[in-house]
């Protein structure tokens, strides 16, 4: 019987391939969004959905233009079941950053960088504000529950995050700011439909108690500040005949109220922003004298508007489309000009802006493979030596310079396009990179395509024509390959015919050979210098006479243009070859760019020097569609 | 019906010694054949079989069956709901002795809340029963999974059967059963079954993280908390078979459960505070009847009364404390007229009345009193040409109303017509190979919730629309030439069934909650598309070893695409549903063995393997969830000793203890046992 129950084990591993694996952690993924480059941070709080456990910190790194989603995941990799179920606050107090989690009952608090530092156990927490050396969350439970369902706001010390004091307020509070020493808050009533909270609680702070409560207007959700110490209240009235409004106090006394819905406030200097979610607008009124000013922001294209940050020189807004699926964070100018989008989590609700820019070290972020191409995206250089294809492949054109013969490389070789490029005889190269760092993992990282194939009949000779690879990281950051070079140690590194550190120079004058089929210039016309110098290494002619042809031998691995594209392992390089100038083996986490040279230097008559050729090159680790 | 009618006494045959009474399955199946009125065959389980799997309650053992796929929330007490072709839960309806289970409040049967115990056959049908001989809401489904109940079997002279049970098991599992048959008359008998259930519901789970090293990132085992229950059921059935085409019985169900709710297990909270008291309770009565070998009738009338009482204890959250109760009147009448031998036609009207009343004990408000009237009208007709073709046609018109409510505004409706087609094609009719399509149209109405729920109900929703075509090449051997005994002393092959069969199927004007404009509201809104690709396969086998082994084998593949075709601007517009794996199947092999004297000893091994899915609409890995399988294994033993029979039997469950989930955030049980011991006189 065993035997046969083994069977089915073996044979239902057989049908079913896909099998359980270790639980990863969810990981952080960096995604480029702009090129825009200012100051500092911004974190966002995505919510998630009650029961999902998908409550999540993202940051954008704002000199970067790095987005990375699930920030708090890898700063906090050991944090048990995660950050936690329905994210609610997010705020920075004194060098620390502050997230309530509302459906997991505590108050996150972390380091500027996220790092978890503590919790703090408040049942059913909304909000914070902060105040000296405390800060005070309200709840819409106290520490003991009453029949009438009456919320709590706590004080805590930042310093012990021990609750220090809680005073019971109205039903249900959520926003609460501080004005005089006096702790305002929201009593929304939210739990009691059709009964719905409309005050205010006044905390006096010293006594830590309720001193009055203000009427202000049915179900008050949100509570802010201006420059003019008014107070701001967003009422959302019940949802059904009770109209939402915008109530403004001061001292107390309601001064103002307009009669616009209002999701969510933003105050910067003496504009308040707000997010009118019926006509979905975004209005912007003057603090002084309540006027409503000309704001070009379009969002009528939102499905659902939600976080806001008016922030000096740019607006950041969240949809949180149907809260389901992820938002989108937008970043827009005051006149209307949207900078730049990124994908966020479930509901990103809370925005906070930091000074803080902070990187991943590139191998513990995963990039985000889905929207990344395996292909060549970029052709940063191309030089090629004097050859009988230079001019052709790719096509010179009078007025054609060193830029623009890049660009004609791109639409040969870049994003999968099939063409062919030709780097002249030896030392001529060409230089490219991806939309994204290819990584260093186990195994092969790239392949490099070229125009190589075999003999037939006799596999170890064929048409090679090898390129020296070359591997580069962007360590200055500058998006530009000058940064220093490292060999792929190919199989004839160590060869004693292979001459390391040899150097060339072509002259336009010296351009005399000429073939009977190619009979344009073979000097690289966009070239104004009279001379080229190339520098690097050389291999021993590899051209033998096999059966009356004229044929290569083909080199083991780690050359481009080598072994035929049909050969997946022939063709394809492992970063873990690199070297540095000395020949010592140097470990990359991943490389920016990619440097090709013609590796040999032998011409003949009739069929023109040897020269590589690339048709394009793949990232091994990005899926293809 | 008819089927039933036969096969309840065709078992009253003093040729069925032991022997023969262990393979009642195919002996049925035999029968089957020539009664059949299915074009197209249901998924089937029962008898013994049934009995062997690893399974508690209808939820486990439907997790068998190919193109399914069970929400289980965990536990004994644990919602366990079924979702057949991925057309979504509410599109199933369930029929418990040939009658509809209502749940006009939320459209979900919970199956984890049926026993096997007192059950002798689950079937499911694609599509609909493919018999035009039905009430006409059975036309109405997308896909059906009919339970029935054990039939009172009675030898010559026999006058009472005793059946007892008691089962133990993990997380202080305690349920006892006992049932009694009484043959009052020649032909009638009365059939009583209660059981009691508790479990505490405390079991281990484990969530263990790894770093992208491999390094461990957390690694904790915690006790399900609050997945308490309690639950009684009883019923009660008079059957009287007064002549081989009529019948007569009324069924009486109760049950009684009060449970904790486990809720998701998210970052800080570890236990939660909600409880359910529930009771379910219904009488059904069927009357059946052929006049002139041509005319069939048959008349069904059932009250259900249900009670529903949910409270939270969780004072940290939204305190609530509701009663539903919903009542339920159903009547159908049924006709089929037999033309010529090939051609019947038949008509059905069926009518319902639902109420529900909600109340909220939290507030000093009236109950609210929710309506439905609901009509249904079929007309459906078969052919059969010759032993090749095989051919059906329903149309049914359905029209539910709901007069509105305090709070609700009547609901505009308007009369639906959605026809089905199937057909049946066997090219050579001395081989059991056949090729069966069908094409059907059904809608699945708002429920009371969708309608009127605080807040989030939508009272101008209209029904959801589901269009299904499908495609089955279905192949059977039955070894019915053979010499039972020398088959069965010298091995060979009883009977193999294969079939594969490909859909596609559409669902449009999906219901689903969506966001209101304002702060964090959802409504009702008639906004999704589905479309559905699915092939699903399966094969059963049951073979005679030598020395009296009996290897039983039963296998399921499905795959499927459910593809979220909503909105081309969404981000998840393309891709596969929540919790809809593309590959899932399961494995069954069961080994029997039979002493000289008629004795059982077996082992049942079954597989279930769930492929990898999404929690959410969106397909990233935020949302990724991993496969899940389990092995469960069965050890059973059966002694007749003169007129008794006892059969002990240990099961285990999630033999290599996997850690997993079905639904997010809500942990299933490791490795667990149960024992039971059963005594039938």
């Amino acid at each position: 019987m065993s035997l046969s129950v083994s069977g089915l084990l073996s044979l239902s591993a057989a049908v079913f391939t896909s099998c359980r694996g270790d639980e990863v952690i969810y990981p952080t993924i960096g995604t480029h969004v702009t090129d825009e480059i200012r100051n500092g941070g911004l974190y966002v709080l995505c919510e998630g959905n009650m029961g999902s456990n998908k409550a999540r910190i993202d940051y954008m790194n704002l000199k970067e233009g790095e987005y990375y989603a699930n920030w708090y995941g890898c700063q906090n990799p050991r944090q048990m079941k995660e950050l936690g179920d329905v994210g609610n606050d997010l705020q920075t107090y004194g060098g620390r950053l502050y997230a309530v989690i509302n459906c997991s009952h505590k108050v996150e608090v972390m380091d500027r960088k996220a790092r978890h530092i503590g919790q703090v156990e408040i049942p059913n927490c909304r909000y914070l504000a902060f105040r000296g050396d405390k800060m005070y969350v309200s709840a819409y439970v106290g520490s003991v529950a009453t029949p009438e369902l009456l919320g709590s706001v706590f004080e805590v010390d930042t310093a012990t995050l021990e609750v220090t004091r809680e005073v019971k307020v109205g039903h249900q509070p959520d926003e609460l700011c501080i004005v005089d020493g006096k702790l305002y808050v929201a009593n929304s009533g939210g739990y009691l439909t059709n009964r719905y909270d409309s005050t205010l609680s006044v905390i006096d702070l010293s006594s830590f108690t309720e001193t009055e409560k203000i009427v202000v207007g049915m179900n008050p959700t949100r509570v802010r500040v201006d420059d003019q110490k008014h107070l701001w209240v967003c009422c959302q009235g019940n949802y059904n005949d009770r109209k939402p409004s915008v109530v403004v106090l001061n001292k107390g006394q309601e001064i103002r109220r307009l009669g616009i819905p209002c999701a969510n406030i933003s105050i910067l200097g003496s504009v308040a922003y707000i997010i009118d979610n019926e006509q979905h607008k975004l209005r912007a009124f003057s603090t002084i004298d309540f006027s409503e000013l000309d704001q070009p922001i379009d969002i009528s294209a939102f499905e659902h508007p939600y976080g806001l940050l008016a922030e000096t020189d740019v607006l950041y807004i969240t949809d949180a489309k149907n809260y389901v699926s992820s938002g989108v964070l937008h970043c827009f100018g005051y006149d209307g000009k949207e900078h730049w989008i990124a994908m966020t989590g479930d509901i990103p609700g809370h925005l906070c802006r930091v000074s803080g820019e902070y990187m991943l070290h590139s191998d513990t972020v995963q990039h985000d493979t889905t929207a990344l191409s395996p292909y060549i995206s970029r052709v940063y250089e191309y030089m090629p030596a004097m050859g009988q294809f230079v001019n052709v492949l790719p096509k010179y054109e009078e007025g054609d310079d060193a830029e623009s013969m890049c660009r004609k490389c791109e639409l040969a070789i870049a994003n999968n396009a099939g063409g062919m490029i030709c780097l002249g005889g030896w030392g001529g190269y060409v230089t490219f990179g991806f939309d994204h760092s290819v990584q260093n993992n186990e195994g092969y990282d790239l392949r490099i395509l070229g125009n190589a194939f075999l003999m037939s009949g006799n596999s170890a000779y064929g048409s090679s024509e090898p390129g020296i690879v070359l591997v580069s990281r962007d360590e200055n950051k500058n998006g530009i390959p000058d940064d220093a070079w490292y060999e792929l140690k190919g199989s004839e590194y160590d060869s004693p015919t292979t001459l390391h550190k040899v150097a060339k120079t072509y002259t336009r004058e010296g351009d005399t050979l000429r073939n009977p089929f190619h009979t344009q210039p073979y000097y690289p016309q966009w070239i104004k210098e009279e001379s080229i110098t190339f520098t690097g290494a050389r291999l021993a002619p590899l051209t033998e006479n096999i059966s009356g042809q004229s044929v290569q031998r083909i080199l083991d691995y780690g050359y481009a243009d080598n072994k035929p594209n049909t050969d997946l392992t022939g063709t394809s390089f492992d970063i873990s070859w690199a070297v540095d100038a000395d020949g010592k083996s140097i470990s990359l986490p991943c490389v920016d760019f990619i440097r090709i040279y013609t590796a040999v230097d032998e011409t003949f008559e009739a069929t023109g020097e040897l020269s590589t050729e690339i048709t394009g090159a793949i990232d091994l680790h990005i899926a293809r569609d | 019906m008819a089927l039933c009618a036969h096969s309840v006494f065709a078992f009253d045959d003093a040729e069925l010694d032991s022997l023969y009474r262990r393979f009642q399955i195919e002996e049925v199946e035999v029968t089957a054949r020539v009664l059949d009125k299915d074009v197209i065959k249901p998924q089937t389980l029962k008898g013994a079989e049934l009995q062997r799997l690893n399974a508690l309650s209808v939820a486990d053992a439907l997790r068998y069956f190919s193109g399914v796929q069970i929400k289980d929330y965990g536990g004994v007490g644990g919602i366990k709901t079924i979702n057949i072709r991925s057309m979504g839960s509410q599109h199933t309806a369930v029929y418990y002795n040939g009658v509809q289970l209502g749940n006009a409040q939320n459209g979900q049967i919970d199956l984890g809340r049926f026993s096997l115990d007192n059950m002798e056959e689950i079937q499911l049908y694609n599509g609909q029963k493919s018999d035009i001989f039905q009430s006409a809401r059975e036309f109405g489904s997308a896909g059906n999974v009919y339970l029935t109940t054990r039939k009172p079997y009675f030898k010559e002279g026999e006058k009472v059967h005793l059946h007892a049970k008691m089962r133990f098991g993990s997380f202080a599992l305690a349920n006892p059963n006992v049932g009694v048959d009484v043959r009052l008359t020649d032909k009638m008998a009365l059939t009583f079954d209660a059981e009691y259930m508790y479990s505490d519901g405390k079991y281990p789970f484990r969530y263990r993280r790894v770093l992208p090293s491999g390094e461990t990132a957390y690694d904790t085992t915690a006790v399900r908390q609050n997945g308490d229950i309690n639950a009684v059921r009883t019923e009660l059935g008079l059957h009287h078979y007064y002549r081989t085409t009529g019948f007569w019985r009324i069924h009486a169900y109760n049950y009684y459960s009060e449970r904790g709710i486990p809720g998701a297990i998210v970052n800080n909270v570890w236990r939660n505070g909600e409880r359910l008291w529930d009771r379910n309770s219904f009488v059904q009565a069927q009357w059946q009847d052929e006049w002139f070998d041509r005319w069939n009738t048959r008349l069904v009338a059932k009250y259900a009364n249900d009670y529903t009482h949910y409270k939270n204890f969780d004072e940290r959250l939204l305190p609530s404390d509701n009663e539903y109760t919903q009542q339920e009147i159903y009547l159908s009448l049924a006709n089929k007229v037999k033309v010529f031998n090939w051609w019947d036609l038949s008509l059905a009207y069926d009518y319902q009345y639902n109420t529900l009343d909600r109340l909220n004990l939290l507030l000093e408000e009236a109950p609210e009193r929710f309506i439905r009237h609901s009509h249904w009208l079929s007309a459906a007709t078969a052919f059969n040409i010759k032993e090749y073709l095989r051919l059906q046609a329903s149309v049914l018109m359905t029209h539910v109303m709901n007069p509105g409510s305090s709070i609700g505004n009547q609901q505009l409706s308007v009369p639906k017509v959605t026809p089905g087609t199937f057909l049946s094609f066997r090219p050579y009719p001395e081989i059991d190979l056949s090729i069966n399509a069908f094409y059907k149209q059904s809608y699945r109405y708002p429920t009371f919730n969708d309608l009127y729920y605080t807040d989030l109900g939508n009272a101008s929703l209209r029904p959801e629309l589901a269009r299904q075509h499908s495609v089955e090449l279905a192949y059977n051997i039955v070894n019915r030439s053979f010499s039972r005994q020398a088959v069965f002393e010298h091995g060979g092959l009883s009977s193999l069934s294969v079939a594969v069969s490909y859909y596609y199927n559409r669902v449009t004007d999906k219901i689903i909650a969506y966001p209101k404009g304002q702060q964090f509201r959802w409504t009702m809104l008639n906004l999704g598309t589905v479309k559905i690709n699915g092939v699903d396969a399966k094969a059963d086998m049951s073979l005679f070893l030598p020395l009296r082994f009996v290897l039983r084998t039963r296998l399921n593949y499905t795959y499927q695409t459910a593809i979220d075709l909503t909105n081309a601007n969404d981000s998840y517009y393309g891709h596969q549903i929540p919790y809809i794996p593309k590959h899932s199947g399961s494995v069954v092999a069961a080994l029997d063995w039979q002493s000289k004297r008629g004795d059982h000893y077996g082992l049942n091994y079954s597989f279930i393997y769930v492929g990898e899915r999404y929690s959410q609409q969106e397909n990233t890995i935020y949302n990724y969830v991993q496969p899940w399988y389990t092995h469960d294994l069965t050890v059973y033993g059966e002694w007749g000793i003169k007129r008794w029979w006892l059969k002990a039997n240990l099961e285990i469950n999630n033999l290599l203890g996997q850690d997993y989930e079905v639904i997010q955030n809500y942990p299933m049980p490791k490795q667990n046992v149960r024992c039971t011991i059963a005594v039938k006189y």
